[in-house]
């Protein structure tokens, strides 16, 4: 009798439980604790969590991981660097999450990418950090080259000026690196229609190899290993670098890339003047995102100096090592690293941006590129 | 050529690279047997090895894994229904019912048989088509993938037949599913609900083990019974080795289709997979169609062989362009990065030999995971007689932490779990969960191709591609030769069709098939593909496209089935539901999960499972208290070896000790 009786109540308490459920499913447990605060004066912590807003085996997670052995030979003391994914939503989970809970005290310090600027450069609702404010312990740049398919009958960069054909990009999202590019035609002047929703840069590639689209742009190591073959083979024309943005604003030749013109000098070849006004602003807004800075390490605004100084005293001698110099070309195409004592105020400044830059791009994006965003 | 691929062979005289292939071999296959563990899994192990290891060793290590994880996922999908990884829900269809004839022993030497077969196959194709594969990939561009996405969702119909309607519907509440997350052609988030862990999408990994996995649970622990209903894992490991010779030409065929899958940049294992098994119902007989889903060997063979020659395919764009396809293989890039080599044009030239040892690492590796897997079965077969809550009481904890490694929010947990009664819903209905899961895996890239190739390409241009115009044909001449069929047989004789309604084909006629259940479904799935649609009106134009044609279709087909359904109600009567038994019993072990999950929001994992699993075993399963606590002590020692040793992430509460995170 008991025994039926409890069979027909158990249906009904599996229904509670799962309505009590119902009711607590709004919130999300995670990121609820973790990191510490510090004091001034703290030491850093012997056991560094590494928040890495990206999947394993992806570009910043290989930096970051490749970074660590020399971080624990060069910073002073035992520490040792456990790495954590945790990837989505372009990167503004994993940030949003460690400015959230990642503490002071230096046991939780941030990996960041370009991607995760941009997001906060263009003031994105969700997203929750500010990189102006943050402070960076460790910066590694990247470089990037435009270049053209042969096919496109573009013979060198002077042909830019009337290009044979219409030119064509394949992008990821417009809301990413790309950016970066579309922002680059836009200063010159060049009319350039996107297709967006390629899986990366590799297939992006692969659509200019098939006659898909004519321009594209990779990164450093990507274009050395994979472009300048077609290069070699009359199937790819270089076309322009986004050159080296130094901390103080100006911007050089990249040199991996001493050869080839900057979009600055390309103006200055097309349009017979240097680039200026919103168009060139805004461009340089996101350059050292996208580029300058793309690789870094960061903790969280309040960090007290004695943490922040473990890194800057370790960076000189990364710089110096055989080994890292040798091996850091192929990762991210031999760029030195620099200590956020070096240039953590310009690299503040350079990921900060105003209203108007920003209308400026956003307005970009949707006249051009139909892409409008949800902004704060 | 030949010497390099000697010399590369020698190598593996040097025991330490032998010892980093057996190293890698052995994490794969207990990353492949863990439900939901696969390739990232294994990835995960190895990773703080990758990098201090000389790169030839790395690469043995990598590939090792790499090559057995899809033999040994298929141990759990045959045995208890629950798929290792995503794309051994394929092998489940078959394999599964096959083991609950009492016949596993056939299924599993079949699958790694065939495994086996597909690794040396795959490797074979890797050296072959290193030469020549630039150009082929080339040649395969946006239109061709976009064709090649759609006829891999037209393989619902394939594979629903008897009800292919329903496998239809079924097909496009997965394609709906696969537009959650952000739109590849504008910037529009759909159907995320504000919560930020669905801008990428859902995970593969949870879907799989939502509607497949879980809902298993919920079914068979309510059944109380063992999976197998014969004692005994049957002495058939000569059958499936009869099998295996007897369907040589479903293995090579198998092998060709996962190598181009993993060849192509975006198509994936998964997918690959399942193309496979459409491929081995398609070129069946008319009649031999009905065997599979029955415990048919073909749709073992095709399959697994497949979805190890995938991973080979896969080393294709990685080596040649830099596009890894997948976790594993973006790791193998970045190992070889760092050790100077570049991927690219220039590595054939510059690394023959590296290219050898990947390719005799393939080879080598999938003859020893297929012999340890033959090695371990045989214990593992038992699995299937042991009488089910016990094995769900550990089932349910590992799948919640699987699914949760990519996401890593909470939030994936409940979407499982809703997964998890449609699943079972669809299991009772009749609804085929096949459609399913293909729609979903091939949702986004059949979007990303689409708007690829009509903003990079005339219509009237890529309408005439070859590859296009071939694979338009295989997608229409089955279905004229079916209507021309239909129309001549229906002229000879009206009376006996033998494709007649409802006649039981394809897998075992569902239980509640005939009661007022799949009609009420077909009413949920009206309502959800409507306000679906409503929701769309807020995308911008490029992002609405294909979830308004998802719903519309959808909603159109749920209201014929439901009228169709209703009709034969009235007329046939419904079938009565037993709530007390079946279903009541379910809706007890759906509430089990449900209060595991509410002890991990609370307490995290560690301690959800430490007071969970004693729980159920003890009123469930009804074990001796000291059955009880070993299994407990084991199943959490596995979890925290898993943690700290492979960074496993396992879910927290909201009152988490510091120290269990």
């Amino acid at each position: 009798m008991i025994q039926r009786r409890t069979r027909k109540l158990r249906p009904l308490g599996a229904l509670v439980v799962a309505g009590v459920f119902g009711l607590t499913a709004c919130g999300s447990p995670e990121g609820a604790n973790g990191g510490s605060d510090a004091e001034a004066g703290a030491e850093l912590p012997s056991k560094v969590e590494m928040v890495i807003p990206y999947s394993e085996g992806g570009g910043t997670d290989t930096w970051a991981r490749f970074m660590i052995p020399y971080l624990e030979k060069h910073i002073k003391g035992d520490h040792t660097f456990v790495p954590e994914n945790v990837p989505g939503g372009e990167s503004i989970t994993g940030t949003n999450q460690f400015v959230q809970s990642g503490g002071t005290d230096g046991g939780k310090v941030l990996v960041t990418s370009g991607t995760t600027y941009i997001q906060h450069l263009l003031g994105r609702k969700e997203v929750q950090y500010d990189f102006s404010k943050m402070r960076p312990l460790l910066l590694n740049g990247s470089g990037g080259v435009i270049y053209a398919s042969r096919a496109s009958g573009i013979k060198s960069v002077e042909d830019l000026r009337n290009p044979p054909q219409k030119l064509s990009y394949a992008g990821i999202s417009a809301t990413g690196l790309d950016l970066n590019t579309l922002l680059a035609f836009d200063v010159l002047g060049i009319d350039l229609k996107a297709t967006f929703g390629f899986e990366g840069r590799g297939p992006a590639r692969l659509a200019l190899e098939r006659g898909e689209v004519n321009v594209d742009y990779q990164t450093s190591s990507a274009y050395k290993s994979q472009v300048e073959p077609m290069v070699k083979d009359g199937k790819a024309v270089p076309l322009m670098s986004f050159g080296l943005l130094r901390p103080d604003g100006t911007v050089v030749r990249d040199p991996n890339f001493p050869n080839l013109p900057t979009v600055e000098e390309v103006h200055q070849k097309l349009r017979g003047s240097k680039p200026s006004g919103k168009a060139y602003q805004a461009y340089k807004a996101f350059l050292g995102a996208g580029f300058a800075y793309t690789k870094g390490i960061w903790v969280n605004e309040g960090t007290p100096d004695s943490v922040v100084r473990s890194f800057y005293d370790a960076i000189p001698k990364i710089d110096k090592d055989k080994d890292f110099v040798a091996k850091s070309e192929e990762v991210i195409g031999g760029y030195d690293v620099h200590s956020g004592q070096e240039i953590g105020d310009a690299v503040n400044k350079a990921l900060s941006i105003d209203e108007s830059k920003r209308n400026y791009v956003l307005r970009l994006l949707e006249r051009k590129y139909d892409t409008k965003l949800e902004t704060k | 050529m030949l010497d390099a691929a000697l010399s590369a062979l020698g190598g593996f005289l040097d025991p330490s690279m032998l010892l980093m292939l057996l190293c890698g071999v052995l994490a794969g296959l207990v990353m492949g047997i863990i439900p939901g563990l696969g390739g990232t899994g294994a990835v995960a192990v190895l990773l703080p090895f990758v990098f201090i290891v000389e790169p030839q060793q790395a690469l043995a290590l990598i590939i090792g894994a790499v090559a057995v994880v899809h033999t040994s996922d298929t141990i759990t999908a045959v045995l208890i229904g629950v798929p290792g990884s995503a794309s051994a829900t394929v092998t489940l269809l078959d394999g599964h019912e096959m083991a609950k004839q009492g016949q596993a022993a056939r299924a599993l030497s079949l699958a790694f048989l065939s495994s086996m077969a597909g690794g040396i196959l795959g490797a074979i194709g890797l050296t072959l088509s290193i030469p020549i594969a630039r150009p082929l990939v080339l040649e395969f561009g946006a239109p061709e993938l976009f064709m090649l996405t759609v006829l891999g969702i037209s393989l619902t119909a394939l594979l629903s037949r008897g009800n292919i309607l329903r496998g239809l519907i079924a097909g496009t509440l997965g394609v709906l599913l696969g537009q959650v997350g952000a739109a590849s052609a504008a910037a529009d988030y759909r159907y995320t609900f504000g919560q930020l862990f669905l801008n990428e999408g859902l995970d593969l990994v949870a879907v799989a083990l939502g509607i497949f996995g879980l809902a298993e649970i919920i079914h068979l622990v309510a059944k109380r019974t063992a999976v197998s209903g014969v004692s005994g894992i049957g002495g058939g490991w000569r059958a499936g080795v009869r099998d295996f010779v007897r369907n040589w030409t479903q293995v090579i065929r198998g092998a060709l289709i996962g190598i181009w899958a993993g060849v192509l940049p975006g198509v994936g294992a998964t997918a690959g997979t399942w193309m496979a098994y459409g491929q081995a119902v398609a070129s069946s007989k008319r009649k031999d169609k009905k065997k599979f889903g029955r415990g048919d060997p073909r749709g073992i063979v095709a399959p697994e062989s497949a979805n190890n020659s995938v991973e080979s395919g896969d080393m294709i764009p990685t080596l040649l362009f830099g596009i890894p396809g997948g976790a594993p293989a973006a790791l193998l890039m970045g190992a070889l990065l760092v050790y100077g080599v570049e991927p690219g044009p220039r590595l054939i030239t510059d690394h023959l030999d590296l290219i050898y040892v990947i390719v005799w690492s393939f080879a080598l590796a999938s003859v020893l995971g297929a012999v340890l897997c033959f090695g371990i079965s045989k214990p593992l077969a038992k699995l299937a007689n042991v009488r089910f809550p016990i094995l769900a009481a550990g089932l349910i904890v590992i799948m919640f932490v699987s699914a949760y490694q990519e996401p890593q929010q909470f939030g994936v947990l409940q979407v499982m779990l809703i997964l998890a009664v449609v699943g079972w819903l669809m299991k009772l209905g009749g609804f085929p969960r096949a459609p399913f899961l293909i729609g979903f895996v091939l949702s986004q890239p059949m979007e990303r191709y689409y708007f690829q190739t009509v903003e990079l390409y005339q219509t009237t241009e890529w309408i005439r591609r070859p590859a296009v115009l071939v694979m338009a044909g295989i997608l229409i001449i089955p279905l004229l030769l079916a209507l021309f069929r239909k129309v001549r047989s229906s002229k000879e004789s009206s009376s006996a069709d033998p494709e007649g309604a409802d006649d039981e084909e394809g897998p075992a006629a569902a239980e509640l098939e005939r009661s007022w259940l799949p009609p009420a479904m077909c009413g949920a799935f009206a309502a959800l593909f409507g306000a679906a649609l409503l929701m769309s009106a807020s995308f911008s134009p490029d992002a609405a496209l294909i979830p308004r044609v998802v719903c519309t279709v959808g909603l159109v087909m749920s209201l014929v089935t439901l009228a169709v359904g209703v009709r034969a109600l009235r007329r046939d009567g419904a079938q009565p539901i037993d709530w007390r038994g079946e279903v009541g019993v379910a809706v007890v072990s759906f509430g089990w999960i449900v209060l595991f999950l509410v002890f991990v929001g609370v307490a995290g994992t560690m301690l959800a499972a430490t007071v969970f699993v004693p729980l159920f075993l003890w009123r469930v399963a009804r074990w001796e208290w000291w059955k009880i606590a070993i299994y407990t002590a084991v199943l959490l020692a596995l979890l925290w070896t898993l943690r700290s040793a492979v960074d496993l992430a396992l879910p927290v509460g909201y009152f988490t000790p510091e120290v269990l995170q």
